[in-house]
C-alpha cells in the first residue's frame, strides 16, 4: 500500500473548483514532484496534505491511516514555504529548536539534534544569526532544517527555490536532494519549473486545471508527454496540427497533432536521405543561443519549427537560408 | 551645507526652549514660596516634602498608574485576540471591527461619560463601581489608538504565513500567535500603549464625571490643589510629568533592551 495516498479529492473556493476529483499516491522515501502552472492547483493539494486546507470530498492517507480531519499540528508533516516564514524574533537555533520544544524534547538532545540538522544543512557558522541577518538562500536552508529536525513523516516543499536567484537555485536543488536521500524522508515538491521538477524527482504529476494530466519519472515524462498540454509545458515540443505535418512531410496518420522535440530534428542546407527519416524544407528566419546551444526558428510554409543544435561555429547557418530539416518518424509523437 | 545645519540646530533649539520653557518654569514655581517680581523668593522644597508625606497624593498617584495600566493591558488583550479571531477564521468580519473600533474617535468625553453614567449607574453589580466605570471609558477611549497601532504592526509581518509554519511545527494557531506573531509586534504594541498612556494622563473630563471627588487620581488632586495653593500645584504638575516620563522610559527601555537582545547575538 502507498505510503501517501489522494483518493478523489475535490477542493472548492466558492464556485472555483480548484482540484477535480484527483487520486494519487506516493511511495515511501520518493521525491514526488507536483509540477504545472500558476493556478493548476498544486499548492492546493498539497496544502491539502498538511492539513492547511480542508477538502471539499475526499480522502488524504498518510501512512495507512486516514488523516483528512485531523489538525495540521497533529499530522507530523514538515512544511518549506516560498518565502521561508521563518520566525524573526528568533535565531536559526531558535527557529530549529522550535519544533521540537513543542515535542517537549530533553533540552540536551534539542541542542544536539538542531547542532547536527544546521550542520548538515551548511548554517553552522550562522547558529546565532537572525533571519534578517541571512540571505535567502540561507534562510531557506534554515526554513529546511526547522521542518526536517523533527523527523516529520513527509516532507512538503512548496516552490521554496522560486525565490531565489538562478545561480544559486541551481546548487540547492542539488542540496536538497542530497539532504532527501541522505535522510531517507518522503518528500513532495512543488514547482512550475520542469527543469527543476527533471533534476530533483524520483516521479513527476504534471497537474493542469486541477487534475493530474501525466504521471511519469522524469525521462519518460520528457520523452513520452501523452498530451498536447504535456508536451508543452515539458521540453520545448514542436506541435503542429496533423494536417499541416501531412501536407510539409508526406506522413499519414490517425492524430490530431504531432510532437517533436527541437534537439531531435537534423539542419542542412543540402537535401537528406535517411532510411525512417521525415524530412521537410523551410528557411530559417532567425537564431538565438541559449547557452551551449543554438535554436533555429525555421519558417516551414507557414508553420515555425524550432531546431536545437550544439553551438558550434563551423555549424552556423544564416538566417533567410534555405535548409532541409529530417527526423526519426520514430521520434515523433502523435497526439 | 555646514550653515544649514546650523540653521536647523538653531530652529531645533528655539523650539527646545519653547516646549522646556513651561516645564522649567513650573519646577522654580514649585521649589520658591512666592514669584512676585523678577525673581522668585524663598527657596524651599516644603511643597515637595508635604506632597510626599501627604496620603491623600500619593494614593491619587497609585490611583493614577493603575488606571492607566489596567484599561491599557485589558484593551491590548481585547484588540489582540480579536485581531487574531478576524484574520484566521473570519477575515470578512474585519472591516466590521475596525468600524467598531474607530468609532470612540468621534464620541466626546461628556457624552461618552454621561452614556456610562445613565446606563450603569442604577446597576446593582460591579458594573455601577465608580472605578470600573472609570477603567471602562477608558478603554473605550484608547481602543482606537490601540487597534490602528497593533493592526499597522500586523500588517507588517506576514501573520497567516508565520501561523501556518508555526503549526506544522506541532503549534496550536492561539500558541503560534502569542509565541510567534506576538513578539513580532512588541514594538506596535509599545508605541500604541505610550499614546494611550498620554491620551490618559491628559484626560480631566471623565475623571471627573466620572469618579468625581469620591476617588481622585492626580488630575483631580491638582484640580483641587490649584484653587488653595499656586505653588504645590505646580509641585503636583511637576510630579505628573516626571511619573508620565518613568513609564514612558521604563517602556522605551524593555524596547531597547529587546532590540539590543537581538544585534548583540548577531
Amino acid at each position: 500500500m502507498s505510503y501517501i495516498r489522494f483518493e478523489n479529492i475535490s477542493k472548492s473556493f466558492g464556485k472555483n473548483e480548484v482540484l477535480k476529483n484527483i487520486d494519487l499516491e506516493v511511495e515511501k522515501g520518493q521525491l514526488v514532484t507536483l509540477l504545472g502552472p500558476s493556478g493548476c492547483g498544486k499548492s492546493t493539494l498539497l496544502r491539502c496534505l498538511s492539513g492547511l486546507e480542508t477538502v471539499t470530498s475526499g480522502k488524504v492517507y498518510l501512512d495507512g491511516k486516514d488523516i483528512t480531519n485531523v489538525n495540521p499540528k497533529d499530522r507530523d508533516i514538515g512544511m518549506v514555504f516560498q518565502q521561508y516564514s521563518l520566525f524573526p524574533n528568533m535565531d536559526v537555533a531558535q527557529n530549529v529548536a522550535f519544533g521540537l520544544k513543542l515535542k517537549k524534547v530533553p533540552k540536551e538532545e534539542i541542542t544536539k539534534r538542531v547542532e547536527e540538522m544546521v550542520d548538515i544543512v551548511g548554517l553552522s557558522d550562522h547558529l546565532h544569526h537572525y533571519p534578517a541577518q541571512m540571505s535567502g538562500g540561507q534562510q531557506q536552508r534554515a526554513a529546511l532544517a526547522r521542518a526536517m529536525v523533527t523527523h516529520p513523516k513527509v516532507l512538503l516543499l512548496d516552490e521554496p527555490l522560486s525565490a531565489i536567484d538562478a545561480l544559486l537555485r541551481h546548487s540547492l536543488q542539488v542540496e536538497i536532494r542530497r539532504i532527501q536521500k541522505e535522510m531517507d524522508i518522503t518528500a513532495i515538491f512543488v514547482t512550475h519549473d520542469q527543469d527543476e521538477a527533471m533534476v530533483m524527482s524520483d516521479v513527476i504529476h504534471l497537474m493542469y486545471k486541477g487534475k493530474i494530466e501525466q504521471s511519469a519519472a522524469p525521462t519518460q515524462m520528457y520523452t513520452q508527454p501523452i498530451s498536447k498540454f504535456a508536451a508543452t509545458f515539458i521540453g520545448h515540443y514542436n506541435i503542429m496540427p496533423m494536417e499541416d505535418f501531412q501536407k510539409l512531410t508526406g506522413k499519414q496518420a490517425d492524430a490530431k497533432d504531432v510532437a517533436f522535440r527541437p534537439e531531435i530534428v537534423e539542419i542542412s542546407t543540402q537535401p537528406i536521405e535517411k532510411e525512417g527519416y521525415l524530412t521537410m524544407k523551410g528557411r530559417v528566419f532567425v537564431s538565438l543561443p541559449h547557452g551551449n546551444v543554438l535554436r533555429y526558428a525555421v519558417l516551414c510554409g507557414d508553420k515555425q519549427v524550432d531546431v536545437d543544435v550544439l553551438f558550434k561555429k563551423a555549424t552556423l547557418i544564416e538566417n533567410n537560408t534555405d535548409v532541409y530539416l529530417s527526423f526519426k518518424e520514430d521520434d515523433c509523437i502523435f497526439l | 551645507m555646514k550653515k544649514k545645519s546650523a540653521g536647523s540646530i538653531a530652529v531645533m533649539l528655539l523650539v527646545m526652549i519653547y516646549l522646556l520653557i513651561p516645564l522649567v518654569i513650573s519646577i522654580i514655581y514649585s521649589l520658591f514660596k512666592k514669584w512676585t517680581g523678577i525673581l522668585p523668593e524663598g527657596f524651599s522644597i516644603g511643597n515637595y516634602a508635604s506632597l510626599f508625606s501627604d496620603p491623600n497624593f500619593l494614593a491619587s498617584v497609585g490611583r493614577s498608574v493603575g488606571m492607566c495600566i489596567v484599561p491599557i493591558l485589558l484593551t491590548i488583550v481585547i484588540v489582540l485576540l480579536a485581531l487574531f479571531v478576524t484574520t484566521i477564521y473570519f477575515p470578512k468580519l474585519e472591516k466590521y471591527v475596525q468600524i467598531i473600533c474607530m468609532i470612540p474617535y468621534t464620541i466626546q468625553g461628556v457624552i461618552l461619560s454621561v452614556s456610562i453614567l445613565s446606563l450603569y449607574v442604577g446597576n446593582k453589580s460591579v458594573l455601577s463601581n465608580r472605578m470600573v466605570m472609570l477603567m471602562g471609558a477608558y478603554c473605550i477611549v484608547i481602543l482606537p489608538y490601540i487597534y490602528q497601532g497593533i493592526r499597522n504592526g500586523m500588517r507588517a509581518v506576514n501573520m497567516v504565513t508565520l501561523i501556518e509554519a508555526a503549526e506544522m511545527l506541532g503549534a496550536s494557531k492561539i500558541y503560534a500567535f502569542f509565541r510567534v506573531v506576538v513578539p513580532n509586534i512588541i514594538s506596535a504594541i509599545i508605541v500604541s500603549s505610550l499614546l494611550a498612556v498620554g491620551i490618559i494622563f491628559g484626560d480631566y473630563v471623565l475623571i471627573r464625571n466620572l469618579a468625581g471627588t469620591s476617588a481622585p487620581n492626580m488630575q483631580i488632586f491638582l484640580y483641587q490643589t490649584m484653587k488653595s495653593d499656586s505653588t504645590k500645584a505646580s509641585a503636583v504638575f511637576v510630579i505628573i510629568m516626571f511619573v508620565t516620563f518613568v513609564i514612558t522610559a521604563v517602556v522605551l527601555f524593555l524596547k531597547s533592551r529587546e532590540g539590543k537582545n537581538r544585534v548583540q547575538k548577531k
